[in-house]
């Protein structure tokens, strides 16, 4: 369709056919005030707020539900124009209170902006004015109904974006009132996101309430460090503290939008933290300077290293750590002959070599026909991935599953396919075989014995054929004990489909820490290191409740000699094993760069001021790697370690990605069954398997310590042992009765709850939160005792 | 003639007595001087002296935790705390004024919502150690509550002008 032209207060602008006139006058910087328009909403037209005057046209139209035609004039700022704003913004304050002095909005609120601009001094109305009764939506969100305009952007949001309708409208005209209709708390994982869509203070953000002004605050834009799609986002502080978190606009990750995660995880930057270095002296962790600490810590790793050899040495590192750190982690450690290096701390399988970066954008997955997810509850752990195939599910792609819990997804699935754990290899091999036969290829030889269901068959339907498909990996299946088969299957399902292929990692900067190399090339991977423990550990925020396997990693830590730890936040388990604790910044306070799963290297400034005595980790490193008279360690600025960095990953980086698919498919072929991995794991098929998710509000150590994302959590009751109802029947469980789950030599006491979201012959117990943590790895055989 | 003039003008003490008769009829005019501190000049119901913290009849502080006066004080004297109350309401944590930024302008006073923070008519006041030159918000509500009366009563006298 060719461009027309129209005229926008007496100057020509050309327009696309399908466009607003409210589009064009935005993309040309004229503003038309507007409150219910937003421009990843659809159009409502409701407020009337954006009224201007278009030639021929006897009355005022509004800007955001008129469509452009060739030749159209339109008037902004005409008298009629202005009159007719004035009059919308009349009826607008009428119902409105005004208490702006006590309303958070108050300073950045988009009616009190326009009251400045179009209210009149005095009003005419003299009648009693209406107040809705406030609702109670959660520990996020505060309310406020009485200011409502009833704009209904959150109502839009609630059913466009987060595909969850929360908030609806009831009643008419001046009854007209915005609410969940029965009370409860938001479900969504996105709710945060209606506080920046309302115009106004019916809804504010709840830990932020009554804390700060808007004027009093600044902005620094940095990157939400929770998730591998790294939202972009400001950080909003006072007098060098954080506030609260915002959303900042970028179209090809997380547009205007951010995750409850992301947005609430601030509130436990400051809460646990470690406040200066601490040494142990006979026995007893005392409190010192750095410069004694630091001394200490590199004396003690130097004696043990002599004592013991540099492949005694465990280095673990925190998958949420800045590229920065990881690259002088890993220097520093492999100057002291030491490759046991490991950041993919929740992995079991490491029986392949792969690159996670994804080389396209995650906004292609909007033009998506058909999404297979696999062991991925892709809602909760990558929220703002889940928007784009929402998108792509509205648009009309079938998306399938194949996961061991039925999760709930903003997007309905075509078909679905809820299996345990240790079928999961076995369903994804009848999907590629289905897809053999309906390609009509010769079936490869280790796919000759799977058998093929009508599940199976229906799934691959639903990428057969189609132009642009995607398979989504999630935590479930990057975690699972077969993780290397699932890879290989979805890297063979690919070639078949002409899929593309999304590994979403755990942890911000997974992909940065491929690159900076922070795996072990020759030495032991993480699980290795935990299995068979080692002598003296280095640890970079790492916390037992961020490993695959708790109980190997305390008793790991409990026989180690020397255990140095750098961390953010204070842990019992490291107060009572570690020699040193060095507080390192979040990320907040340093600089870093994040990449995320697309491959974009996002860098950051610090924004807040140091809590007490902790620096930033590439500081202390550096520092570290002086005392150790190291090669290269003298760099100023984290940006110089970038750069450095670069020039060393950026002739690796793309021979990675072209060495991913033959590694993992050699990998593949070694076993040439799906079943013969599984009987080194000891499996068998008629087993009870574990499903241990980690819930999205404990993926990294700052979530877990944030309180109203705890209270959201909690409200849901994580701590039981989740079953489905067939299983349940089948080993004489019943709901609410508390059960012994044994685990290699570990034991528990859940509570059991019944879920037929759960698949059968599995049980479902969440990892990383306090009640579970004494059990070992996250998938794997499990035993009931009643 | 000009000089014998000015000869008898000195030998008569003229511009003595001159300046007694200033003196004299001075001593005969009513009497501007006050007995401070026992005696106080007036002034004005708009006079400008000391903060105070105003609270409602029923004792309710008023200050809402608005912070439009941190906002508007030129002299940036006042930092403001707040959080939610245990009921809910918007109220400070932490009000303090420093008085040796204030400027003593008004304009806290002009651009409260809620008639809380007033400046009372009081300006006599001393400083000797260091600190106390913050008023803390139990100060400035102490001072409210001590010239309540009056502040109640300025602000009505000077209420039609505003």
């Amino acid at each position: 369709m060719s461009d027309i032209e129209i005229e926008i207060d007496d100057k020509k602008y050309s327009a696309k056919p399908d466009q607003m006139v409210i589009q064009v006058a935005d993309a040309a910087g004229i503003y038309i005030p507007r409150f219910c328009y937003h421009k990843h909403l659809r159009v409502a037209a409701n407020c009337r707020m954006c009224l201007v005057e278009v030639e021929k046209s006897p009355k005022t139209l509004p800007a955001c539900a008129t469509p452009v035609t060739p030749g159209m004039k339109i008037f902004t700022k005409s008298p009629k124009a202005i009159a007719a704003q004035k009059a919308v913004m009349e009826f607008l304050l009428i119902n409105h209170p005004l208490d702006c002095p006590i309303c958070d909005q108050g300073g950045e609120c988009e009616l009190q902006d326009l009251a400045m601009g179009f209210g009149s001094s005095h009003s005419c109305y003299e009648e009693g004015k209406r107040s809705v009764k406030d609702q109670n939506l959660g520990p996020l969100i505060a309310t406020d109904m009485t200011r409502c305009i009833q704009c209904t952007r959150c109502v839009r949001f609630g059913e466009e974006i987060a595909g969850l309708c929360e908030l609806g409208a009831t009643g008419r005209g001046e009854n007209l009132e915005i609410g969940t209709y029965v009370e409860r708390t938001m479900q969504s994982e996105m709710s945060g996101n209606i506080i920046d869509v309302c115009p106004v203070g019916a809804l504010t953000s709840k830990p932020f309430r009554f804390t700060a002004r808007a004027w009093e605050l600044d902005q620094f834009p940095s990157i939400a460090p929770h998730d591998c799609v790294g939202s972009n986002i400001f950080i909003h502080t006072r007098g060098g503290e954080v506030m609260r978190v915002v959303p900042r606009e970028n179209e090809t990750i997380n547009q205007t939008w951010i995750s409850d995660r992301d947005r609430f995880s601030y509130e436990g930057l400051t809460a646990n933290r470690v406040a200066e270095p601490h040494i142990r002296i006979d026995g007893k962790l005392k409190s010192t300077d750095w410069q004694r600490a630091l001394e200490f810590a590199v004396l003690k790793l130097q004696n043990s290293l002599e004592k013991k050899g540099a492949n005694e040495l465990a280095a673990l590192i925190s998958p949420n750590s800045t590229l920065e750190e990881f690259y002088l982690f890993q220097k520093l450690l492999r100057q002291l002959g030491c490759d046991n290096i490991d950041h993919r701390l929740r992995q079991i399988d490491f029986s392949d070599s792969f690159f996670p970066r994804a080389n396209f954008s995650l906004a292609e997955l909007e033009e998506s026909d058909g999404i297979l997810l696999i062991g991925s509850h892709l809602q909760m752990e990558q929220p703002l991935a889940a928007v784009r195939v929402r998108k792509a599910f509205l648009k009309g792609a079938a998306i399938a599953a194949i996961n061991p819990v039925d999760f709930r997804f903003s997007f309905s699935l075509k078909e679905k396919n809820i299996i345990a754990p240790h079928h999961l290899v076995n369903a994804l091999a009848g999907v590629a075989k289905s897809l053999c036969e309906m390609n009509s290829k010769s079936i490869p030889e280790f796919l000759k014995n799977s058998s093929v269901s009508e599940t199976d068959k229906k799934i691959a339907m639903c990428l057969f054929s189609k132009k642009n498909n995607f398979i989504l990996l999630g935590a479930l299946a990057m975690n699972h004990p077969e993780a290397a088969l699932i890879r290989a299957l979805a890297d063979f399902i690919s070639e078949m489909t002409h899929a593309r292929v999304i590994h979403f990692t755990e942890g911000c900067n997974a992909t940065g820490a491929y690159l900076a190399d922070v795996i072990p090339k020759k030495g032991m991977n993480v699980s290795q290191l935990l299995a068979d423990p080692r002598k003296i550990y280095l640890l970079f925020n790492v916390e037992a409740e961020d490993v695959a396997n708790p109980a190997a990693f305390t008793h790991a830590l409990s026989q180690a000699e020397c255990v140095i730890s750098l961390s953010t936040f204070k842990n019992e388990l490291l107060e009572k094993y570690a020699d040193v604790i060095l507080p390192v910044a979040p990320f907040s306070e340093t600089s870093g760069t994040f990449v995320n799963v697309c491959g974009e290297w996002q860098s950051f400034k610090g924004v807040a001021k140091s809590f007490d005595e902790s620096r930033p980790g590439w500081k202390i490193l550096r520092v570290m790697g002086n005392l150790f008279q190291a090669d290269g360690f003298e760099y100023e600025s984290s940006e110089e370690v970038l750069s450095s960095l670069r020039e060393e990953s950026r002739l690796s980086e793309e021979s990675r990605l072209s060495c991913q698919r033959k590694l993992a498919s050699s990998a593949f072929k070694k076993d040439t069954g799906c079943h013969l991995s599984q009987k080194t794991l000891g499996w068998h098929d008629n087993m009870l398997s574990r499903i241990g998710e980690i819930p999205a509000y404990s993926t990294d150590a700052i979530v877990r310590r944030s309180e109203p994302l705890q209270k959201i959590q909690n409200e849901n009751g994580l701590a039981a042992a989740r079953l489905h109802s067939h299983t349940a029947h089948e080993l004489k469980i019943k709901e609410e009765m508390i059960i012994t789950i044994k685990q290699n030599q570990t034991e528990i006491k859940l509570p059991v709850k019944i879920d037929d979201r759960i698949a059968k012959q599995a049980i479902y117990i969440p990892a990383g939160i306090p009640e579970t943590n004494s059990l070992s790895e996250l998938f794997g055989k499990v035993e009931i005792k009643i | 003639m000009r000089r014998l003039f000015k000869l008898i003008k000195t030998f008569s003490l003229w511009e003595l007595l001159m300046g007694l008769m200033l003196t004299v009829k001075y001593f005969f005019k009513s009497k501007v001087t006050v007995q401070y501190p026992e005696e106080r000049t007036p002034n004005s119901p708009r006079f400008r002296g000391i903060h105070a913290l105003r609270r409602y009849p029923n004792g309710e502080e008023r200050c809402i935790a608005c912070k439009l006066c941190e906002a508007v004080c030129p002299a940036l004297a006042i930092t403001i705390e707040a959080e939610p109350r245990e009921d809910g309401t918007r109220r400070t944590t932490s009000y303090e004024i420093d008085l040796f930024k204030c400027v003593y302008c008004g304009l806290c006073e002009e651009s409260c919502p809620v008639d809380s923070i007033v400046l009372t008519r009081f300006d006599d006041y001393h400083i000797t150690q260091r600190g106390q030159n913050i008023l803390t918000k139990e100060k400035l509500l102490a001072i409210g509550d001590r010239y309540e009366e009056d502040l109640a009563k300025d602000r009505a006298e000077d209420a039609r002008y505003r």
